[in-house]
């Protein structure tokens, strides 16, 4: 198959000339899913950033279909990025946070109710519509900052840690609810988190990353039963 | 309930309004019945029923005065209109630099905070004497000729709130969240887009509140506008006290003063209205990171801001400071010298120094009471609020704020109507202003200590109790010790208000017992050098002692930061 999104030899240093990211390469094939495991720290919403384009690297390139797009300005890519704390627009109600993408594609409104619709069916909020941001519990939001994400159909979906802002039992609820959602669309999917548990269940091929390197790529059960190092084992336990 | 330390069962329900934090609170609510509340009864009274008590009629015969008067329809409209213009200039001054100061770090910022900062804590006298310096017949700028009172107002109201408006903007600014903007982004959106879909609906209520609590400051400016603006260009407040002052016309002040009462509740209201909105939209727990200016043209914002702020803040204290110590064209200390002498040609009774001294008596006294009674304020309200009572303190908190919203011109105004007679006449004592002065101080102890107070956890004092010490002991051991920047920061900033304050004292001190604001006041009406050089001298000091006070309390409360 071939390969989407292509990240070769990207580097970045920090402030203090420490490494963030160290010479990271990757490649994706279209509709595949793909999670991206590591401590905190380890440079994964980094990476996750650069691909945004809300973030850039000192060196190396993004190619998205062959073409490069480190020269592309975020709002122009057609990205769809997820946030760790949602980061939900608080003056807006549900409707208008879902939209947004639509409005800003120059959509006219009557066109923008059935995807909104559509959306708020995927994510089981039907007749939320009109709800403020603010009133809605953990698990609503993040439903609400899913559909906003996919309501403009984004070429490459990105998801921040998601679940880590909720507690224990909502946790696995939604992240089955998520993976149903994944499976039934196919779209390109970049799931990070700190948790393996959420990795395999999001994703079926996992990079594992410590300090701005990936230091092992491959299938959960590559990860489980033949990990590289003792490092890998241990943050596998 | 456990059982005391002395092993005596407490009844902890009915011990709550005896226990000596709540009593304590009797202190403060005695001060504001007697010189708050009772001057504005009277000024209420003096406006409805002028013989009062003698005869319980009501008169309403000033109305038609009033209704009559072109010169006071003109006047409301004026304090409007102006303060309307002047808050429009502010915002928009202070919205772009406002973007720098919360977007990007560079050299000197802390610096340019502070200077940004420094004319919103001097007092008005200091105002208008720095931008005589500056744009009057005598100033460094004199020959632009900028002299129309009009102008000069607006000059000095932007100089004055910048600060103001700055300071909200900036922390709001920098505490939007930056991911939802880059949210914005990831939806489709462009920085133009970002800005006027995402950024300003919510800066907005934040530039409401800032633009109303702006607008009330400018409402109720009375330094600037009567040394500014003659009697042509007057605002109620100005109007009440050459009412009062030069016409004994008190039926018609007190009716003025409520008009300025009920026009700045509102105001206040609505300003507070909008902060809570405001809030709503903070972001809770920032992590705000500041860019370098990399682009051509963010380094010509950077710097074309710095230059408007030091353009604005600095220059003219710099002109003022400079005026000082230019006695015909060369370096002289001659008017610092005449501070200390009472030369037989001055008009001036006493000579500055007496101001001097007397200013700083008077501040010294309104700080220890306004420091008690603050105190005893917080206490109360801090065991009310950790206790069953929580409505009591959420009712006494707002209504201890009131001298904030209540211009000092009509405080100063209801007492000289009131405490001149029994039971309470207070008319020739050299109380009076000190009274005065703790009552505009009480606010800023209070919302300085009763933070700090909060802020201690239950459980370090109930450690202390469980080692024996007793009520007394977790007071002066625990409490005080943890308090003492909050209060010394309440103290400084009752002492440079009292310092400064000016439309209160015009009514309360006695020829005998000016103030510097007072002295400052009368030199800068009368012609010649010397007077005019002796002004620039005393506004200097003055300004000194006001900026020392503020980096005071700005240090404390940045350490106060670090501790909790």
């Amino acid at each position: 198959m071939e390969n989407e999104l292509i990240i070769h030899n990207v580097s970045k240093t920090s402030a203090t000339g420490s490494y963030v990211l160290n010479n990271i390469n990757l490649a994706l094939p279209r509709g595949s899913r793909l999670s991206v495991l590591g401590p905190s720290g380890c440079g994964k919403t980094t990476l996750l950033r650069m691909i945004a384009g809300l973030d850039t690297p000192n060196s190396g390139d993004i190619l998205f279909n062959g073409v490069s797009i480190l020269g592309l300005p975020p709002h122009k890519r057609n990205f769809g990025m997820m946030f760790q704390d949602y980061a939900l627009f608080p003056h807006l109600d549900v409707f208008a946070n879902i939209a947004f993408g639509l409005k800003m594609k120059g959509m006219p409104r009557q066109k923008q109710a059935p995807i909104v619709a559509e959306m708020l069916a995927l994510t089981n909020l039907e007749g939320f519509e009109k709800r403020k941001v603010d009133e809605l519990s953990g698990g609503e939001r993040q439903r609400v900052a899913l559909a906003r994400t996919l309501a403009p159909n984004p070429r490459l979906l990105m998801l921040d840690e998601p679940l880590s802002a909720l507690d224990r039992v909502l946790r696995k609820h939604l992240l089955d609810q998520l993976t149903q959602i994944f499976s039934r669309l196919h779209i390109t999917t970049i799931f990070v988190t700190h948790d393996h548990e959420e990795a395999f269940a999001a994703g079926s091929q996992i990079i594992l990353m410590n300090q701005g390197k990936i230091v092992q790529q491959g299938s959960p059960d590559n990860l489980i039963h033949h990990p590289v190092n003792d490092w890998v084992k241990s943050f596998m336990a | 309930m456990a059982p005391g330390m002395d092993g005596k069962p407490v009844a902890v329900k009915t011990r709550i309004y005896t226990h000596p934090y709540v009593l304590a609170g009797l202190v403060p609510l005695v001060f504001f019945l007697v010189f708050y509340f009772y001057p504005l009864a009277g000024i209420f009274l003096r406006s409805f029923v002028p013989d009062f008590p003698a005869h319980l009629h009501i008169d309403l015969s000033f109305l038609d005065q009033v209704a009559g008067s072109q010169r006071l329809h003109h006047i409301i409209r004026f304090t409007f209109w102006q303060a309307a213009v002047s808050t429009g200039l502010t915002l928009a001054f202070a919205f772009p630099c406002a973007f720098v100061m919360s977007h990007y770090q560079f050299k000197g910022k802390k610096f340019l905070t502070l200077s940004a900062s420094i004319p919103f804590v001097l007092p008005a006298v200091v105002v208008a004497a720095a931008l005589d310096a500056s744009f009057g017949r005598n100033g460094w700028l004199g020959v632009l000729n900028i002299r129309h009172p009009l102008v000069l107002i607006f000059i000095a109201h932007v100089f004055y709130n910048f600060s103001v408006m700055l300071r909200i903007l900036t922390s709001f600014w920098a505490g939007l969240r930056a991911n939802v903007q880059e949210a914005a982004a990831m939806l489709g959106a462009g920085p133009f887009q970002t800005f006027i879909h995402i950024t300003l609906p919510l800066l907005m209520p934040a530039v409401w509140a800032a633009s109303f609590l702006v607008f009330i400051f400018c409402f109720s400016s009375f330094g600037i506008i009567l040394i500014l603006g003659g009697p042509a260009y007057s605002t109620i407040e100005a109007e009440i006290y050459r009412q009062a002052a030069h016409m004994f016309n008190l039926p018609v002040a007190s009716f003025l003063s409520l008009i300025q009462i009920g026009f700045t509740l509102v105001l206040m209201g609505l300003y507070t209205a909008f902060s809570r909105k405001a809030v709503r939209f903070a972001p809770k727990g920032s992590h705000t990171n500041f860019k370098q200016p990399e682009k051509f043209w963010e380094k010509a914002a950077v710097t074309g801001n710095a230059g408007f702020i030091i353009l604005l803040c600095l220059f003219p204290l710099a002109a003022l400071a400079g005026k000082s110590l230019v006695h015909e064209g060369q370096l002289s200390l001659i008017y610092y010298r005449a501070i200390f002498d009472n030369p037989a040609s001055s008009i001036f009774h006493v000579p500055p120094f007496t101001a001097i001294k007397f200013s700083f008596i008077f501040a010294g006294t309104a700080l220890a009471i306004a420091l008690v009674t603050g105190l005893c304020a917080a206490l109360c309200l801090n065991h009310l609020d950790r206790t069953k009572a929580k409505g009591l303190a959420a009712f006494f908190d707002p209504l201890f704020m009131l001298p904030l919203s209540t211009s000092a011109v009509t405080l100063g105004f209801g007492i000289i109507i009131t405490l001149d007679r029994p039971p309470l006449n207070l008319r020739t004592s050299a109380l009076l202003v000190p009274l005065v002065h703790a009552l505009v101080g009480f606010p800023f102890v209070l919302r300085a200590v009763l933070p700090a107070l909060k802020n201690i956890p239950n459980n370090i004092r109930e450690t202390a109790a469980t080692l024996g010490a007793s009520p007394g002991k977790i007071f002066r051991c625990i409490d005080l010790p943890l308090i003492s920047g909050a209060l010394t920061a309440g103290a400084v900033f009752a002492f440079t208000i009292s310092m400064g304050e000016f439309g209160a004292t015009i009514f309360t001190a006695s020829p005998r017992t000016p103030t510097i604001p007072i002295a400052i006041y009368r030199f800068l009406g009368q012609p010649g050098a010397m007077n005019y050089g002796q002004a620039m001298a005393i506004s200097t000091l003055l300004m000194a002692v006001t900026a020392a006070g503020f980096i005071i309390i700005e240090k404390i409360s940045l350490r106060g930061i670090q501790q909790f």
